[in-house]
């Protein structure tokens, strides 16, 4: 169920398979950024695969000493680049894996291409996903619907990523979806169909308890992706943004050259797989640690450096020493820039009201700190959009709603008409009308026990209150009590016992609050593994994206232009 | 400096012995902890280390086994809890189990088979031309008249008409007079002569003999360097050596269209790279070639370096130098090749592509990190003098390392001796009472009785106990060396404990002469030992029913109610029986141990009898005072005279082997069985049910052990008329006979002991010393009837 080592296995053997001999490592765009989740450059160079190339780039030599890994996904385009690469082979031999299922008619118009016989391998190896974390996938989908029906080349590669995924987990699943969402249907439905129509290769070793595969809809949670994090991760994405485990830092003021982009990936950062999951405080100690560390080992190789002894002690720990030292710059570099941002965008405080917003009931008391905030100028003006959406999904059908109030004081703020008619884009995204569960109030007794429980208690830290529903959804999923009118299954078949392989897959995104909640659930729920996916991976800004991009741009007769607009640019 | 010579034990820069995982070094300390630690950890790797360590733990298993049983109970939960406490239940992602490679499609048949399909059609087109090619060729175009070589090339191949072709089929222009009509010489098709190519004889002729070149080396299958693809470029060449004879002349241009042409050109280009191998290829493969040597070598070379430095002298410094000078050698090499590779074609005037820069950039950039990772890691040897220095500390380390394992084996033997001793003690007590007899072999199966090798080891020499303090004298300097204080003192106990115990043998011996020497004197001599052992018996009783009335209550707080336990306690019983009516001998006594008599044979016949409650609790009570007595007497005879030999109190005279006795019960104890049957319909078996009287008993299990020593008719004779005088006396005077009846007791218990010594002098053949015993045992008995002559007065 390890996502990452899924994809790395299909890529490690690809390169084995080719042999020894130096290498070039044939990619389309979508392929590179798979493969460059699961591996670092030196890693690969350690297989002697010595260049990466765009199928589709032009400026490629003749290097016919070099042998062709070519890991492209099987779309028209690469089929077609294939074929011209193939009648002028520019390498001497090729291996060509396609990340998923391929047409007979595409193998045979690639075969007959191939007059020089420089073709050794043809064969699939699902890695079709982007691997962002052991148990959490995405397939950098941005604007996966057009209102609340799918695009359909969306569907197409959300479905194709789907089972290359269970492809290879080797997972043959049932299916559930939430009712609620038509596109979850559809996606579910698409699955099943080539998970049917491809029998032979789903036909896996039976588990006693089948895996289960849940269909979710971010439209059903808005909030999550809405609130500021404090785990490192979700944090360096809500600020920074990561990007295929990129960080762009060419806008922190005074950065260095060197640290304009950098890479955090737990696969290679011990610090960082330490403390993805870890909050902001406990990171600002460890980092600290980390220092004193490097500052303690430092001096103190210079120091000994005075035998030979000590000299070789140095150049024996060098390797590390170096990789330290890398880790502490990058890892200062970034905390740094989060707790500069931090202060300036007053973030402490907009994400108490935010929390407040997002689990607690008190409308005058939200009101009246939203409308506080509003008026702060330190506060920016996504983080104040923030505030007025997250205020306008939990108090939409408020007897006293202040909605205009809000969109008013925004106004008076001067932010932009594009923000403001977020707003109401938010509230057709994931209002009321459209959500499946209720996501403020709890449903049953024993929740509202809890919640009055927690209310007594007072929260441990009020920034990390909120729990995302998914959460609760998984709970009750392997509890068994997930109820099966509002999640139905795919089919006449259900789990008779408790699943124990979940895969849950939300449309429109997921986000890394909860990628941690997921994390959480698999440490503390024996004999149960989740894995969690989505069309992409969010922050604030790639909701906000998500919906306009998805044709709500505000009320009524605006909303359906946009959707032409939308449509146009297609 | 001298002091951080000495390291603690666990030294990392030592050798390290014990029970280290084999992946990860990590000191385990038991062996159980070790197989649950490898399960646990390493399950995931290498399954053929797993099935060496299992072979490895189970050949250590049968040897060691019996040594681990105690240290396994205690110590084999330990890894699991810390694991647990580890996951809070769940499995960090991070820790999921390895998984198989997922699933994959090939579609190289399908691919296959279309693409044979497709290249059948081309080779045949190439191959066509090519022959065309050659006969347009063969002959000598120059001295030819062109009308001839008109009509050869029209033989080659049939040309097109000319009127069925009005416009160039490439582009399109109508033909004219000006406009003429080309034929192609190698399909015969028709184009202007804009769109017409011409094909040099060289280039002709290179296409045509490469052919025949692929097709001489077709023999060899290795012909070409894609062997995957070499069989079909065969095919191509296969039908080319057709040569024919004309002899016609034109000029050295031979006509041909556009498409003809490609067709060749391709051909060319293919020919070419199959016999071009760029710089970088060769370059790079010298490279991979040391690569993998220094991957070969290097771990050689640091398990050598490692090995020298730790002072071993397995491998030569010579040896490890050359070898480091070899890797260092080819570290250099490799730097140098990949430099070479880096600057390939830099200074050449037209600078190459840039791609092929980055290629030669990024192997510089592979080779580099190997360097670093590699050759960084490459630690020095020591000098010829360090070595030296390091051979002799290691020496010493070494020797020092075997003394505290041997003073380590030591204080094992020790223990086990003590244990040894109690046990003896036990199972002597317990042969009072032959009901716990069968469970005494159980014991003896799992204890499983190890030191006997050592201690037999021992008795090879002069005199065990001198070897002894010899020893542990050694291990008294070695300790103070060591500044371990606590284990200083400690063995300086046992030194004079030993001391105390050979000066002890060496009278004892001294008088058994004397004893030979004169008989009369010598019983006298008996007669005052007994007195001595008497009194002292007397006096320890005292102090051990103090102890067992204080210590009991102790006891029951600690009360183990195990049924296991019962047997165990059914012997201390049986014994503390013995000696509590020897102590007292009086009707209270008796009555006390009359229920627990009863308790004694149901708890042991079989186990599943419902043990009746009042009388069990007595029987713990019971046993748990006993227990006590049982085990403080000897504990405190181990103390003051002797750690090893408890029985030496009463046999002194006799073997210094502490094993002995045992070996002897064992061994009678085997051969009691069908004894046993037998005695059970017997009296003895009748006296300890029906009368419940301790002397009966005893003096049953006397009869046993005569049995036993297949002297059983003596011994009944001589020991079973004591019983009947007890009995009587029992009743009448209890404080008169006191004296007497005790030491009737102990020579009873002495006769016991030393037929039990002869039956295993018999048994090992040292007749002289069977001999001695016999006569010491006549005597023990005319004192014990002399005795009995005394009381029956």
């Amino acid at each position: 169920m390890n996502v990452v080592l899924a994809v790395k296995q299909y890529i490690a053997k690809t390169i084995e398979e080719s042999g020894p001999g130096m290498k070039v490592l044939l990619m389309d765009k979508e392929t590179t950024s798979i493969v460059s989740m699961v591996y670092t450059q030196s890693e690969i160079l350690q297989k002697e695969v010595y260049l990466f190339e765009r199928i589709d780039s032009a400026n490629r030599e003749n290097m016919k000493h070099l042998k062709a890994i070519c890991f492209l996904r099987p779309t028209k385009e690469n089929v077609e680049h294939l074929i011209q690469e193939l009648r002028r082979p520019k390498y001497s031999i090729y291996f060509i894996y396609f990340s998923n299922v391929i047409s007979k008619s595409d193998i045979k118009s690639l075969a007959e291409a191939d007059e020089q016989e420089v073709v050794a391998e043809v064969q699939e190896f699902y890695g079709d996903f982007i691997a962002v974390n052991p148990h959490v996938f995405s397939l950098n989908i941005l604007g996966c619907c057009q209102g609340h029906s799918w695009d359909p080349a969306q569907l197409s590669r959300a479905t194709q990523g789907l089972t290359a995924l269970l492809l290879s987990l080797k997972k043959c699943p049932m299916i559930r979806y939430q009712l609620s969402s038509d596109s979850a249907k559809r996606l579910g439905e698409c699955v099943k169909q080539v998970i049917t129509k491809e029998y032979e290769l789903f036909d896996f070793r039976r588990t006693e308890v089948p895996p289960l595969l849940l269909l979710l809809d971010r439209s059903d949670d808005a909030i999550t992706p809405l609130l500021n994090q404090w785990t490192y991760q979700a944090m360096v994405h809500e600020l920074l943004g990561i990007n295929n485990n990129r960080i762009d830092l060419s806008r922190v003021p005074g950065i260095s050259k060197d640290l304009r982009e950098v890479v955090l990936s737990a696969e290679n950062d011990e610090f960082y797989a330490n403390n993805m999951y870890l909050n902001f405080a406990e990171i600002g100690s460890n980092i600290k640690n980390l220092m004193e560390d490097f500052q303690r080992r430092k001096p103190k190789e210079q120091q000994k450096l005075e035998s030979i002894a000590d000299m070789k002690a140095f150049v024996e720990n060098y390797p590390q020493f170096k990789k330290m030292s890398g880790t502490v710059s990058k890892h200062v570099t970034v905390v740094g820039e989060l707790s500069r941002l931090v202060s300036e965008r007053n973030l402490l405080e907009v994400s108490e009201v935010e929390q407040e917003l997002a689990c607690q009931n008190d409308h005058s008391s939200a009101l009246q700190n939203v409308r506080r905030l509003l008026q702060n100028p330190k506060v920016t003006e996504l983080d104040a959009v923030r505030l007025v959406m997250l205020y306008a999904l939990h108090y939409e059908r408020h007897s006293s709603n202040s909605l205009p109030i809000l969109m008013a004081d925004l106004k008076n703020r001067g932010v932009s008409e594009r923000h403001r008619k977020l707003v109401s884009a938010v509230i057709e995204y994931g209002g009321k009308r459209v959500r499946g569960s209720d996501l403020f109030s709890p449903k049953d007794a024993v929740a509202i026990t809890k919640q009055f429980l927690k209310g007594l208690k007072g929260v441990e830290n009020v920034y990390t209150q909120h729990q995302p529903l998914l959460h609760e959804t998984l709970d009750q999923l392997i509890k068994g009590k997930l109820k099966d009118n509002l999640y139905p299954y795919l089919g006449p078949s259900t789990l008779r016992d408790r699943p124990q392989d979940i895969i849950v897959f939300i449309i429109g995104g997921a986000t890394y609050e909860e990628a941690l909640t997921v994390y959480n659930l698999n440490r503390t729920t024996p004999g149960v593994r989740i894995v969690l996916g989505g069309t992409i991976i969010h922050n604030t800004k790639s909701f906000l994206e998500e919906v306009s991009a998805a044709g709500f741009r505000g009320r009524g007769t605006e909303s359906s232009q946009a959707a032409v607009r939308a449509a146009s640019r297609r | 400096m001298a002091a951080s010579y000495i390291p603690p034990f666990d030294d990392p820069g030592e050798v390290r012995e014990g029970f280290l995982c084999p992946l990860c070094l990590k000191d385990l300390q038991s062996f159980y902890q070790l197989r649950s630690h490898y399960e646990e950890e390493h399950s995931s790797e290498d399954k053929d280390v797993k099935g060496q360590l299992r072979n490895l733990v189970q050949k250590a298993k049968k040897a060691k086994n019996k040594l681990l049983k105690r240290e396994d109970d205690r110590n084999d939960g330990l890894p699991q809890e810390r694991y647990e406490s580890y996951s809070y239940g769940g499995v960090d992602p991070y820790m999921w189990e390895p998984q198989e490679l997922g699933a994959v499609r090939s579609h190289l048949s399908d691919f296959k088979r279309h693409r044979a399909a497709r290249i059948d059609h081309y080779v045949v087109e190439v191959n066509k031309l090519i022959i065309r090619l050659e006969k347009l060729t063969s002959f000598d175009r120059t001295n030819t008249d062109s009308a001839k070589i008109r009509a050869i090339e029209k033989s080659v191949v049939p040309w097109v008409n000319d009127q069925d072709v009005p416009f160039c089929p490439d582009c399109g222009s109508k033909f004219t007079i000006r406009n003429r009509r080309h034929h192609c010489r190698l399909c015969g098709s028709i184009m202007c002569k804009k769109c017409m190519e011409l094909v040099s004889l060289p280039f002709a002729s290179k296409l045509t003999t490469a052919s025949k070149e692929v097709l001489a080396s077709h023999t060899s299958p290795n012909c070409s360097p894609n062997s995957v693809h070499g069989s079909r470029r065969g095919s191509i060449s296969s039908v080319s050596s057709v040569s024919s004879v004309l002899d016609e002349k034109d000029d050295d241009r031979i006509r041909c269209c556009r498409h003809c042409k490609d067709t060749l050109l391709k051909r060319e280009q293919q020919i070419d790279e199959k016999e071009y191998t760029p710089d970088i290829l060769k370059l790079y493969e010298k490279l991979r070639l040391y690569m993998e040597k220094v991957d070969q070598k290097a771990p050689e070379y640091i398990k050598m370096a490692e090995s020298l430095n730790a002072g071993e002298t397995a491998y030569s410094l010579e040896h490890a130098n050359d070898l480091r000078m070899e890797v260092q050698k080819m570290y250099e090499l490799i730097d140098a090749l990949s430099k070479k590779i880096l600057t390939l074609g830099l200074n050449e005037e037209s600078q190459p592509h840039p791609k092929t820069l980055q290629l030669q950039r990024m192997i510089r950039y592979s080779a580099t990190l190997f360097v670093q990772e590699k050759l960084l890691g490459l630690m020095s040897l020591p000098t010829k003098d360090q070595y030296e220095e390091l051979k002799e500390k290691k020496k010493r380390e070494m020797d020092r390392k075997l003394q505290m394992e041997r003073q380590a084996t030591f204080e094992s033997h020790r223990k086990l001796e003590e244990r040894h001793t109690d046990f003896v003690s036990r199972s002597w007590a317990a042969s009072n009472g032959e009901v716990s007899q069968p469970k005494r072999v159980e014991v003896k199966k799992a204890e499983g009785w190890l030191p006997t090798a050592s201690i037999s080891r021992q008795q090879e020499c002069a005199d065990p106990l001198l070897q002894q303090i010899d020893n542990i004298t050694s291990f008294i300097e070695q300790a103070k060396k060591a500044n371990r204080l606590d284990e200083v003192r400690m063995l300086q106990e046992n030194l004079r404990q030993l001391q105390d115990e050979y000066d002890q043998q060496e009278m004892e011996k001294a008088i058994e002469l004397s004893k030979r020497q004169a008989e009369v004197e010598e019983m006298q001599r008996e007669q005052f030992q007994i007195l001595c052992e008497k009194e002292w018996e007397r006096e320890h009783q005292k102090k051990v029913s103090q102890h067992s009335r204080t210590r009991s209550l102790d006891f029951r707080e600690m009360k183990l109610s195990k049924v296991e336990i019962a047997p165990d306690s059914l012997n201390q019983i049986a014994h503390a029986l013995d000696l509590d009516t020897t102590q007292s001998q009086s009707n209270p006594g008796c009555k006390a141990s009359s229920p627990s008599g009863r308790g004694q044979l149901p708890a042991d016949e079989s186990p599943v009898f419902p043990v009746q409650p009042p009388g069990a609790q007595e029987l713990n009570r019971v046993s748990e005072q006993n227990k006590n007595a049982a085990l403080n007497p000897f504990e405190e005879e181990a103390g003051i005279s002797t750690l090893r030999k408890p029985d030496n109190l009463f046999a002194k005279d006799f073997s210094p082997v502490p094993s002995l006795p045992t070996k002897a019960l064992n061994r009678g104890l085997k051969e009691y069985n069908p004894f046993d049957e037998e005695e059970d319909s017997q009296p003895a078996n009748g006296v300890a049910i029906s009368a419940p009287n301790p002397f009966e008993e005893d003096v049953g299990n006397s009869l046993q052990m005569a049995v036993s020593n297949q002297e059983s008719g003596n011994s009944f004779k001589s020991s079973s008329p004591s019983t009947n005088p007890f009995e009587v006396d029992d009743d009448d005077n209890n404080e008169v006979l006191n004296e007497d009846i005790i030491e009737e007791e102990l020579l009873l218990q002495q006769i016991d002991n030393i037929k039990a010594y002869i039956f295993d002098a018999k048994h090992s053949g040292r007749m002289d010393e069977v001999e001695v015993l016999t006569e010491n045992l006549k005597e023990l008995k005319r004192t014990l009837a002399k005795q009995k002559e005394k009381s029956s007065c």
